[in-house]
């Protein structure tokens, strides 16, 4: 028996709903301020699409990219708080890789001295073997992903600082400039690889098996072992490509500075890409997720982000009222509200019926 | 109304998507009786009871308690009013102790701070009228299952309760706990409660109960005396259908010269079990008997690859193979039915067609994904052939009966087409109707020469369809015998000669 048609209940059950509902209205708000915050256009010197709108997507592309990782981890039950710290690292080996020559105190200029192939590659790496490294704990050490990221959160930090000396290095390397601050055509290089992950991601959950065993092991790892699925395995890699996608906002983070910033790349990163992934409806119990609802809610920050930024509310109060609005949002979300309003519904069409 | 009529449910509806889960049921308790209620999985029971305890809204009819009308809208609610209900499942909390278990919420205080005195000697002196000698400091999770359904119990009873609902509580108990919840239930029955017994062993009902109600497909077929209904009876007025038509079972035909499926020559693990020996032909259903605890389950681990083998060896159609993990299994097409079903078994938040690809799928590995129209006709497949209750196959798995679970579970492992079958106490928990289909699905996956090992506690299931049955004690294999000329007092001497000899072997120490 499957309805056919319109279920008007069923949408106002779903959390992606209320978080679209959210994502428009606080749109809305930006709109009736001010007229001109949808309008887009195309910068006349360089060519490249800009706006606000363009704005929000474009910066909340490391957050988004790190959620869509964190999606899997907090799917399994888990969490990964090494996420930020992992941030640091990747921009602190690239920088220190494009500047071997740092020591000699050359002023920066546009020049990489280790290739650049090289200072892209090897953070990446790095920062998966720590993700795997994560997993590993998780799963063969037994660890609780909490304390297991925890040890990375804490050290990861500690690591980018000795990768530098302790020292921030600048770089003017052009094609380096090209992965945060360039653009493909009309589109920032950061929407690109964001939109690549997204869809590189999505393909692999939904078109291969892989989103059905995370599911199946966040619900229920024992019984998954019983039913052949090498649970720790999906945990190790679930860990690794979190690791992995830190590394990537870590190279986009530190091209946004054309610098490394281990003390300040990444900070609570993990905080919003959690949130992202709760405000996209996926449960912090594990199980069910959705990668869509993650973009969603990475969305939803970054526009309160802009909000507050574009409407010139005094810095001090910034987090404040972040906090706010996400209260609102994640109320909004509430299973009571959302009950209610599908029962609304459901009365409404049944009146309709008879 | 009769004065010794504690409750009475007149009428009660309620209406489910899609189906009447009650349809105008009527149900009385009196002071101071045992009332079982009965009926196959999805008669209506849970739903009848949740409505008495707030949890289901009714859409029609009324609930008298001591002559007023009430409508519980919460399980606290219905507490409050006096209706305390232990579920199947031990709703407390683990890591704390016993003392707290049964104060949790309604803590005694004393000058602003718990009074953990009185806490603890109240807790003392409920355990000792349950005739219960343990330490209430000690936390809950210290103890044995039963234990901590007794004390889930005397926190119902503690509660100050004129009813108390027991939901199936006699599942995870041995016969010597069974005996130990009858006197505690007698004893309050003394005292004048109505007691509400809800479960799915026939001879408790007969034991313990005064009257009984009996539901099916949600109306009520009828409430009788416990003298007015013979067993037979009362399973014919529980499924509808004659018990004979299904009960009527063949056991597997083996062929003499059948070729062996499985050998286990001397499989052991050390400090769990030591030693086995066993053999599987195709198309044969070997039984394995004997008490809790005493190797099954870790011998079917053993088969399965879910306990390392670290000794002997074992080999699948002449050819050793080497089960590191269930997946290895899997790929010899062994298949295994843990015996927890709500631990190792079911995957609670997924739907009934996830739940059944998924072995499948593991099999396959993720990077080659069963495509949505696959999935969709193997579940339906299997939903049609095993006869699983429900609308659709995106239904969660957490949302059927305990039998349909069981079917659901059946079909992950039949949807792999297994060479060997292991199933640890497939039938634990579920109703007489689903039983008996398990059983018959077995015995057909045998005609198609499959071999099954079929564990189980309940001896005349083991005897009706096994062919051969091992018997275990201690850890060991201590006999084999034929399923067709052996009895049930057969197995349970040999059980009881090993339990006697250890006793000999203690007293001469």
């Amino acid at each position: 028996m499957k309805k056919k048609g319109f279920d008007l209940s069923a949408l106002t059950r779903s959390k992606i709903t209320w978080a679209v509902v959210a994502e428009v209205l606080i749109l809305l708000v930006c709109f009736i301020i001010r007229p001109d915050f949808f309008s887009i256009s195309i910068q006349p010197t360089t060519g490249v699409l800009y706006g606000s709108l363009i704005d929000i997507v474009s910066r909340s592309a490391e957050i988004t990219i790190i959620a869509m990782g964190m999606t899997l981890a907090i799917a399994l039950g888990g969490t990964d708080l090494s996420v930020g710290a992992l941030v640091a690292v990747s921009g602190a080996m690239s920088l220190k890789l494009m500047r071997w020559d740092v020591l000699e105190y050359v002023t920066p200029g546009d020049y990489s001295v280790k290739p650049f192939w090289m200072a892209i590659l090897f953070p990446l790496i790095t920062c998966t073997l720590m993700g795997l490294f994560n997993g590993f704990l998780i799963s063969k050490g037994g660890m609780q992903p909490f304390i297991a990221t925890l040890i990375l959160m804490v050290s990861g930090r500690g690591i980018a600082q000795i990768l530098t000396d302790g020292k921030q290095f600048t770089t003017m390397y052009s094609p380096f400039r090209v992965i945060g601050q360039g653009n493909l055509g009309p589109i920032p290089m950061p929407i690109v690889i964001m939109a690549v992950v997204c869809i590189g991601m999505g393909l692999f959950v939904r078109k291969t098996a892989f989103g059905t065993f995370v599911e199946s092991v966040g619900v229920n790892r024992s019984a998954s072992r019983l039913s052949g699925i090498s649970a720790d395995a999906v945990i190790m890699i679930v860990y690794s490509l979190t690791g992995f996608l830190s590394g990537i906002a870590g190279l986009i983070y530190s091209s946004r500075i054309m610098s490394n910033d281990s003390n300040n790349a990444g900070i609570n990163y993990e905080m919003d890409a959690i949130l992202a992934v709760v405000i996209g409806g996926t449960a912090m119990t594990g199980g069910k997720f959705s990668l869509v609802g993650t973009l969603i809610g990475s969305l939803i920050i970054r526009t309160i982000v802009t909000f507050v930024y574009y409407f010139g509310i005094v810095a001090e109060a910034t987090m404040a009222f972040k906090a706010l609005i996400i209260a609102v949002v994640i109320i909004l979300q509430s299973e009571p509200v959302r009950e209610y309003f599908a029962r609304r519904s459901e009365r409404r069409a049944s009146l309709k019926k008879s | 109304m009769p004065a010794d009529i504690i409750l009475e449910m007149k009428e009660i509806e309620i209406q489910f998507p899609g189906v009447k889960a009650l349809d105008k049921v009527n149900f009385t308790l009196r002071k101071g009786e045992v009332h079982s209620l009965l009926g196959e999985n999805g008669a209506g029971k849970s739903t009848l009871i949740k409505c008495l305890t707030g949890v289901n809204h009714k859409d029609a009819g009324q609930i008298i308690l001591d002559g007023k009308e009430i409508n519980p809208t919460s399980p606290q609610q219905a507490m409050e009013l006096g209706i305390s209900t232990v579920f199947q499942e031990i709703n407390l909390c683990p890591n704390l102790t016993v003392a707290e278990n049964i104060f949790i919420g309604r803590q005694p205080m004393k000058r602003g701070a718990i009074d953990w005195k009185t806490i603890n000697r109240r807790a003392d002196e409920l355990m000792e009228r349950f005739h219960l000698d343990i330490d209430v400091t000690r936390p809950l999770s210290f103890y044995s299952t039963a234990i901590q359904q007794m004390v889930s119990i005397a926190r119902a009873v503690d509660v100050k309760a004129k009813i108390l609902i027991l939901d199936e509580p006699t599942s995870s108990l041995d016969d010597h706990e069974v005996q130990l919840l009858f006197e505690v239930m007698r004893d309050l029955r003394a005292e004048g409660m109505g007691i509400i017994f809800i479960t799915h062993f026939l001879d408790q009902v007969y034991e313990i109960s005064d009257r009984m109600t009996i539901l099916r497909n949600g109306h009520l077929i009828g409430s009788y005396g416990i003298g007015d209904l013979n067993k037979v009876q009362l399973v014919t007025e529980m499924i509808g259908k004659d018990i004979d038509v299904i009960f009527n079972l063949k056991r597997a035909d083996v062929k003499p010269d059948a070729p062996y499926m499985l050998e286990a020559e001397h499989i052991g693990v050390p400090g769990k079990v030591k030693d086995i020996s066993v053999n599987l032909k195709e198309g044969e259903l070997l039984g394995f008997a004997g008490l809790l605890g005493s190797g099954r389950t870790e011998t079917a681990e053993m088969l399965f690859g879910a306990e390392k083998v670290s000794q002997g060896t074992i080999k699948k159609k002449g050819t050793k193979i080497n089960l590191s993990n269930p997946h290895a299994a899997i790929m010899e097409k062994i298949a295994f039915c843990p015996e927890d079903r709500k631990v190792d078994g079911i995957i609670g938040d997924l739907s009934i067609r996830e739940n059944i690809m998924l072995a499948v799928q593991a099999r396959r590995g993720f990077l080659h994904p069963m495509s949505r129209s696959e999935q969709d006709k193997l579940a339906e497949k299997y939903i049609a052939a095993l006869g699983i209750a429900t609308p659709d196959a995106e239904k969660k798995i957490s949302e059927l009966s305990g039998g349909n679970q069981q079917k659901v579970i059946l079909a992950r492992w039949m949807a792999t087409e297994p060479d060997v079958l292991i199933l640890d106490e497939p039938t634990r928990g579920i109703d007489v109707g689903a039983k008996a289909e398990i059983q018959r699905l077995m015995l057909e996956m045998c005609k198609d020469g499959v071999s099954v090992v079929f564990i189980s506690s309940e001896l005349d299931e083991i005897i009706r369809c096994s062919n051969r049955i091992v018997i275990m004690r201690d850890r060991q294999k201590v006999a084999e015998v034929d399923g067709a000329t052996c009895t049930q007092q057969d197995i349970l001497n040999i059980i009881a000669e090993g339990a006697a000899a250890q006793k000999t072997e203690e007293a001469g120490v």
